[in-house]
């Protein structure tokens, strides 16, 4: 097999979210001499590109989405050893996710997680009915560059101010940024509130974290206001 | 004594200890999707998906999802969340609800009490509409929109009514003290309102500001008995909290009845429409046993469309209501999510669509409207309650036949803007809470609409021949603000 055939069924085993396959192709690689960095760009995120247009279209769904994220996991972490360390698996940024406290709708925020795994970030999901200081330490813990919180819930919103003013209190401002969305958070909303983004929509919200993290700087400029559809809504 | 209810809810309760041990992403992500599958592949099933024909008509299919949907709800039962373990029910369990189950349910008491009948397909029982759906309102408003909401007696039945999101003009936060106290001021609220339209018998469904138990806890008491309903909803894909026992056995206490609800996702975990529809007919007969409902609130929704208005949700919902409809004598109540807000066009076409594939599918009763999705403060007036209940309620006796041919005309005036629709205008902008009325343009929207549909074969004079005048003959309203 050529090793583009090889890269191009890896790719195929990612979006298809057979992990076993996806890293026996991808130890067939190595073992071909393919490098590992060309594994990852070349096969698997490929993978992670095929599922994401199949899930926009209405052909894949929220546990393809899961199963291919873990697919890419397991090839990360072999790429990983293969390089002893030394690849530079940078990932896009380290992203906290969750459902404010109270609320339990969390298909939304599940979309949106999924969806920043298969992009490239390493996404820690923490659930349902979050606390604010949850997400705050979860966030230390990781060294995270995002705390993301969802809310369906007009009376679970307060817990966004609450968040972006608990790291302004504790003098953490500038380490993370803080985006809000779901079903009743406004784009005015998020800018009342100091956040510094907010996304209508999952695909919106990666956009988002891309911009961000090529802006860098939590807490300062603007609100960044991503809706993909807002004309067709006009 | 307890109710055998309490028993039965106590008995599962039990299970939800002893149960097999999975962790929930396996529940979501593994067990829900490759079991829906297999149940799928061996009925038949994969791809009887028919953009066609958005309604469905054929009885075999119907029953073909019944048999499939019996099948998964005795190989899953549901996953309770907090005790990680899944609570299994047998075939005995699942036959003795359906024979023991109550031919009426009534709702409500003395001359406000309405009565809820089982409907199968094409049924020319009228259904029953509870509303409005939960969405937020201002404080200031709760009693003249509750008014207005209840206004016409042949439209809306059963008050469900909107939530708060300020208690003396404080903010709640779900889950905090205020909402406990949130509960039982939107009880207080609903009753004076009720008293004000002239309707104090009518049903009070839920307390709506209840994020969490805490709020139904302060709530539920203020309305207790008279045929009032507790709301219990599950989390997706056949799940179950101990939150759900908690309003559950709170209803219980108090004398409710319980509506009981469990939803499915096009393209969440159950994957495409017929994975939906097949977890929608195991939710439905999986709820009366587990949680004891007396009437059951799973429907389907398409989480790419934020509703379920577009046509692999009518096709999913049409297939999975006639399911049970024909083969048990289960009360449902099937809600439609409309995307459009109030005073657009969107609003009227996608509830008259929704409305209409209920009822000839054998719904019983429905919880309306979701104006603008149910998303932002004060995006609800009386109209869209109005009109649900004028459409809902017309339909009865219409064939499926006829239905799917009126929904393939309407469709394509609408589902082009399914994904990014108007969420149209406040209620400040487009009714007189004063007045009781639509303001101009609304009423004018109102009107032509319902020509139009008439005109293409949806008798929306069944219910009260004219709109708005003929209508208001029949206001008991007392008092004015
Ligand atoms: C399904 C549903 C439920 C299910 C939830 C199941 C589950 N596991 O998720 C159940 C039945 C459990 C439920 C319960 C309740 N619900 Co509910 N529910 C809904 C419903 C119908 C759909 C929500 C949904 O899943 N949408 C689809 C997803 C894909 O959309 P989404 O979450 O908005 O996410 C998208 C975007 O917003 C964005 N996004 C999401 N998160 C984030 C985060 C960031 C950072 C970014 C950038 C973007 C982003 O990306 C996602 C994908 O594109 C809505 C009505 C509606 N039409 O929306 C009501 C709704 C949200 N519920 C409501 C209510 C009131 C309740 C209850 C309080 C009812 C009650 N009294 O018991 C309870 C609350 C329980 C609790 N404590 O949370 C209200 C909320 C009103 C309000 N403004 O506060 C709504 C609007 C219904 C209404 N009144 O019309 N509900």
């Amino acid at each position: 097999m050529s090793k583009e055939e090889l890269l191009a069924l890896l790719g195929d085993a990612v979006a298809d979210g057979d992990g076993d396959k996806a890293v026996d192709l991808a130890k067939e690689a190595f073992e071909t001499g393919v490098d590992p960095m060309e594994v990852l760009n070349d096969g698997a995120s490929k993978g992670l590109s095929i599922i994401g247009a199949r899930y926009s279209s209405g052909d894949a769904y929220l546990p393809d989405l899961v199963g291919s994220g873990a697919a890419m996991s397991a090839v990360m972490d072999l790429i990983f050893a293969q390089t002893e360390g030394t690849a530079s698996l940078d990932t896009q940024g380290v992203v906290i996710i969750g459902q404010s406290k109270g609320d339990i709708h969390d298909i939304g925020k599940n979309v949106v997680s999924a969806l920043l795994a298969v992009n490239g970030f390493e996404v820690h999901d923490l659930g349902t009915d979050v606390s604010v200081k949850t997400f705050y330490e979860k966030a230390l813990e990781h060294n995270a560059d995002i705390i993301a919180m969802s809310s369906l819930l007009t009376t679970s919103l307060p817990f966004m101010d609450d968040m972006v003013r608990y790291v302004n209190d504790t003098g953490t401002r500038e380490r993370f940024f803080c985006i809000v969305g779901g079903g009743p958070v406004t784009a005015d909303f998020a800018e009342s509130i100091g956040a510094d983004g907010w996304g209508q929509s999952a695909f919106d919200c990666v956009e988002l974290c891309k911009k961000l993290m090529a802006r860098g700087n939590p807490g300062s400029g603007p609100t960044i206001k991503v809706d993909s559809q807002a004309e067709g809504r006009a | 004594m307890y109710d055998i209810k309490v028993q039965r809810v106590v008995q599962n309760l039990e299970k939800s200890y002893s149960g097999r041990i999975i962790p929930m992403h396996e529940w979501d992500n593994k067990i829900i999707p490759s079991t829906t599958k297999a149940i799928l592949k061996k009925h038949g099933l994969q791809g009887t998906l028919d953009l066609e024909n958005p309604i469905n008509c054929d009885d075999s299919l119907a029953d073909a999802f019944f048999k499939a949907g019996w099948e998964l709800a005795l190989e899953l039962g549901f996953y309770c969340e907090d005790t990680e373990r899944v609570i299994k029910v047998s075939e005995e369990e699942l036959l003795e609800s359906i024979r023991d189950y109550p031919d009426h349910i009534v709702l409500g008491e003395g001359q406000d009490a309405v009565t809820m009948y089982p409907r199968r397909p094409e049924s020319t029982v009228e259904p029953l509409i509870e509303a409005s759906l939960g969405i937020v309102c201002s404080e200031e408003i709760y009693l003249p929109l509750v008014q207005g909401i209840v206004k016409y007696p042949k439209l809306v039945d059963a008050l469900h009514g909107p939530s708060l999101a300020t208690v003396f003009g404080h903010t709640i936060r779900s889950g905090s003290p205020l909402e406990t106290l949130a509960g039982h001021y939107e009880s207080k609220l609903k009753h004076e309102a009720l008293w004000r339209a002239g309707r104090p018998g009518m049903c009070c469904v839920g307390v709506n500001s209840a994020i969490t138990e805490y709020g139904h806890l302060g709530g539920a008491a203020e309305v207790a008995g008279r045929g009032n309903v507790t709301q219990s909803l599950c989390p997706v894909e056949m799940k179950v909290t101990f939150s759900n026992f908690h309003r559950v056995l709170h209803g219980l206490n108090n004398g409710h009845k319980l509506r009981v609800g469990a939803f499915s996702y096009i393209g969440g975990f159950a994957g495409p429409p017929e994975g939906a529809a097949l977890t929608c007919v195991a939710n439905d007969l999986l709820v009366p046993v587990i949680l004891q409902s007396d009437y059951t609130s799973s429907y389907v929704y398409d989480i790419q469309l934020f509703g379920n208005c577009g046509r692999k949700a009518l096709w999913a919902n049409s297939v999975s209501t006639q399911a049970i409809s024909r083969n048990t004598g289960y009360m449902r109540n099937k809600i439609v999510n409309q995307t459009g807000g109030p005073c657009t066009e969107m609003f009227m076409l996608e509830a008259a669509v929704g409305l209409m594939n209920h009822c000839v599918s054998g719904a019983s009763i429905s919880t309306q409207p979701r104006s603008a999705g149910g998303r932002y403060t004060d995006y609800i007036t009386p109209v869209e309650c109005w009109w649900t209940g004028e459409v809902f309620k017309s339909c009865a006796g219409m064939t499926r036949v006829q239905a799917n041919e009126i929904a393939k005309a309407l469709l394509p005036r609408y589902e082009g803007d399914l994904p990014a629709s108007d969420k149209g205008f406040s209620v400040y902008e487009c009714y007189d809470l004063k007045t009781q009325r639509p303001l101009p343009q609304y009423q004018e929207l109102y009107s032509r609409v319902r020509n139009e549909l008439i005109d293409l074969g949806m008798p929306l004079n069944n219910v009260y021949g004219d709109t708005f005048a003929g209508m208001d003959k029949d206001v008991k309203l007392h008092m004015s603000l």
